[in-house]
């Protein structure tokens, strides 16, 4: 670090900064004061500042006699000497300096300080003094015209020095008043934007970071579900294999089997179907969270899609004595949409039904077209309410059951992959915890929503609305 | 960043008092502007809020002439204590010359000290400013406050640190005069050592601490108003 030997290539503070008297002051305001001062005592003053630029000039009852003087040629030269000397003249300390001018009147001048420095002076008057006699003005010109002369001159406020000074030390500290008022001002404003950038600058800085590490998650994110995509795919090649060979030795295949060995194959080919289960969902999952799901949508008919996953749950169903009500209501016309996924998000949401409900409860499906009021915000933020129809056309297929039911504050959280509502359900009822978060973006990636209506202890209401589109034109 | 102007011959010094909040760095300028001969300094400039909680920072400029001419003048600033203050601490520790940390005496307090101090290393190094090179003084404020640190557990840290420590009662005056002493001749050594003011000036150190510290003829005890937002 060197110091600066010159003021000008310091920036290392705002604070630092030195002004001039006209930065300080509002020069606008500043002289209604100094006309009101001069208005006052009938004299008038002058300020410049520490470059000796002129800043205020306000007339008193001195400036006819000298406009007088000023039109003859000598009368001018001796004026503009004279204001040059004054405005040029050292001031030794802070007390007031005095010039006596070629025409008996008199100026008085005062440093202005800042801070301690001389900023600017203030040149006070002409005024008239009491203790000198008018000279003879006769020189300046040859039409000099003394009568009107004395006659302007009278005029002219005529003061005792001592109130001259005390006049001009209050004008000293309001000056001084003002520039102070001024300085607090711009440091603090200067203050503020600096801080206010500073604290900008760090945010920026910090949105930076945040923006950053967010990108990174989602890098890992992605990884995370191709990761899951890959194993998920490995996984199921062997278990197939399991699970045909199982079936190979039911089927008896390679010989005879004993009661206990069926038995014992059976439940490996059970359990081997339920593991594939599990893993085809995880593969699904994060299919769809890497956007690679496929659609293969055709003209479908949703009562006999609804009613194919009901017999497919239909044996769980009979086991625990729980008994499935299905009404279809014939007026469901045919949409387009994929059977097979559509028959996905039935059986596991009646898969669902079955495992949370209770023995000898009750299922109810109903299939039938309905109409909801038309929401904005989905059609499309960019459309005027009024493009948009009254009211929306859906085919609805409800899966009611009496069993446990979902408590109010989870509802929103149900369809969260990897979320179930109790972690220990997790050990009573099985699954990933995927099922509902697949189903969801099924249902979702056919333009339709689901809806879940809850209360604990009487059991569930999942709806699922698909639109159903008229074709265009 | 000291000042020195040459061709103006004039050399300007800023000091800055930094600490916790409502550890009476605004009280320690109250007290040195009374203090001082009025004819020396400029006015006392306090930006607070209506609870008396220092907003951007307060201001106090001293001034003198040398026998050889050389206007000296030292900056005294002090820091807004609140924590969500700190650009604006950052931006008036800028080019500082020399630190005077006001820290609470309270027991309780001590967690606010050290987080206050932490703040100002990390506010220093952005600044570009060594806290290792910075002359700085520690001031522990409010001796007179029941369950503060013991005049021995003060003395052991004086021992143990190398910043010079002072003891006040800043609402009273006391330690406040002898704590500026404290780092204004700090920061005369510093800056002596780097740019030989000493010689460009021609000022030694005493007649630089006297001159900045002349004190007012009519000087009395200094009465400070106890701010509202101080214990």
């Amino acid at each position: 670090m060197t110091p600066a030997t010159s003021s000008s290539t310091v920036d290392s503070s705002v604070l630092q900064k030195s002004f001039t008297l006209g930065e300080l002051l509002d020069l606008e305001s500043f002289r209604e004061v100094c006309e009101s001062y001069a208005g006052l005592f009938q004299i008038g003053f002058k300020i410049f500042d520490q470059s000796r630029e002129l800043l205020v000039d306000v007339k008193g009852s001195g400036s006819d006699f000298c406009a007088y003087l000023f039109q003859f040629p000598e009368g001018k030269a001796r004026c503009t000497r004279e204001v040059s000397a004054i405005r040029d003249q050292e001031i030794p300390g802070r007390d007031p300096s005095y010039h006596d001018c070629f025409t008996g009147l008199r100026y008085a001048i005062v440093p202005i300080f800042h801070e301690g420095d001389a900023i600017g002076r203030l040149v006070y008057g002409p005024y008239l003094p009491a203790d000198v006699a008018p000279p003879d003005l006769s020189f300046v010109g040859e039409r000099f015209n003394p009568g009107i002369s004395s006659r302007l001159l009278g005029n002219v406020r005529k003061v005792k020095n001592d109130v001259v000074v005390k006049v001009i030390r209050h004008l000293a500290q309001t000056i001084e008043v003002m520039l102070y008022i001024g300085y607090k001002h711009a440091l603090t404003s200067r203050m503020h934007v600096e801080a206010v950038t500073a604290s900008y600058t760090e945010l920026q800085h910090k949105n930076k970071e945040l923006k950053e590490s967010f990108e990174r998650l989602k890098e890992l994110d992605r990884l995370k579900s191709n990761f899951l995509a890959t194993v998920s795919h490995e996984l199921r090649t062997p278990l197939t294999s399991v699970i045909g060979y199982s079936e190979m030795l039911l089927e008896g295949l390679a010989g005879s089997l004993t009661d206990e060995q069926r038995e014992y194959i059976g439940t490996i080919m059970e359990k081997g179907e339920q593991l594939l289960g599990l893993i085809s969902g995880i593969l699904d999952f994060s299919k769809i969270e890497t956007g690679t799901l496929r659609l293969n949508p055709a003209p479908t008919n949703l009562v006999e899609v609804t009613r194919s996953a009901v017999s497919t749950v239909m044996p769980l169903a009979r086991k625990q004595s729980i008994n499935i009500d299905f009404f279809a209501d014939q007026k469901t016309p045919t949409i387009n949409a994929d059977s097979d996924k559509i028959r996905q998000v039935l059986v596991n949401l009646l898969g669902n039904a079955v495992k949370f409900n209770h023995k000898e409860g009750k299922i109810t499906v109903r299939v039938e077209p309905v109409s909801r009021p038309s929401q904005t915000a989905r059609v499309g933020e960019d459309l005027p309410v009024a493009l948009v129809p009254a009211t929306e056309e859906f085919i609805s297929i409800a899966v009611a059951d009496t069993g446990v039911g979902i408590p109010a504050d989870k509802l929103e959280r149900i369809f969260d992959s990897f979320y179930q509502v109790d972690g220990s359900s997790t050990r009573e009822y099985g699954g990933t915890g995927l099922g509902l978060a697949i189903t969801r973006n099924l249902v979702e990636a056919h333009g339709g929503m689901i809806e879940v209506a809850s209360e604990q202890g009487k059991g569930s209401t999942f709806t699922v609305l698909l639109p159903i589109e008229r074709a265009a034109g | 960043m000291v000042q020195i102007n040459l061709e103006q011959r004039e050399i300007t010094l800023k000091i800055v008092y930094y600490g916790p909040a409502l550890s009476g760095k605004t009280t320690n300028l109250q007290v040195i502007h009374q203090v001082l001969d009025p004819d020396s300094h400029g006015r006392l400039m306090v930006l607070d809020t209506s609870d008396d909680r220092t907003l951007f920072f307060d201001l106090m400029p001293v001034f003198f002439k040398t026998q050889s001419g050389f206007t000296v003048k030292v900056k005294i600033f002090t820091v807004p204590g609140q924590v969500m203050h700190n650009s604006t601490r950052r931006v008036v520790l800028q080019g500082a010359d020399g630190v005077a940390f006001v820290a609470d005496s309270q027991k309780s307090l001590s967690k606010a000290n050290n987080e206050s101090w932490r703040d100002m290393a990390s506010n220093l190094k952005m600044n570009g400013l060594d806290i290792n090179e910075i002359p700085m003084v520690i001031q522990f404020n409010k001796r007179d406050l029941p369950e503060v640190r013991s005049d021995e557990e003060i003395a052991d840290v004086a021992r143990k640190g190398k910043e010079p420590v002072f003891k006040a009662v800043a609402i009273k005056g006391q330690g406040v005069m002898d704590t500026l002493e404290g780092i204004l001749r700090l920061t005369w050594r510093s800056l002596n050592s780097k740019y030989g003011l000493e010689e460009k000036l021609q000022v030694k150190e005493n007649d630089f601490i006297s001159g900045v510290l002349k004190q007012s003829a009519r000087a009395g005890k200094p009465t400070i108003r106890q701010r509202e937002g101080d214990l």
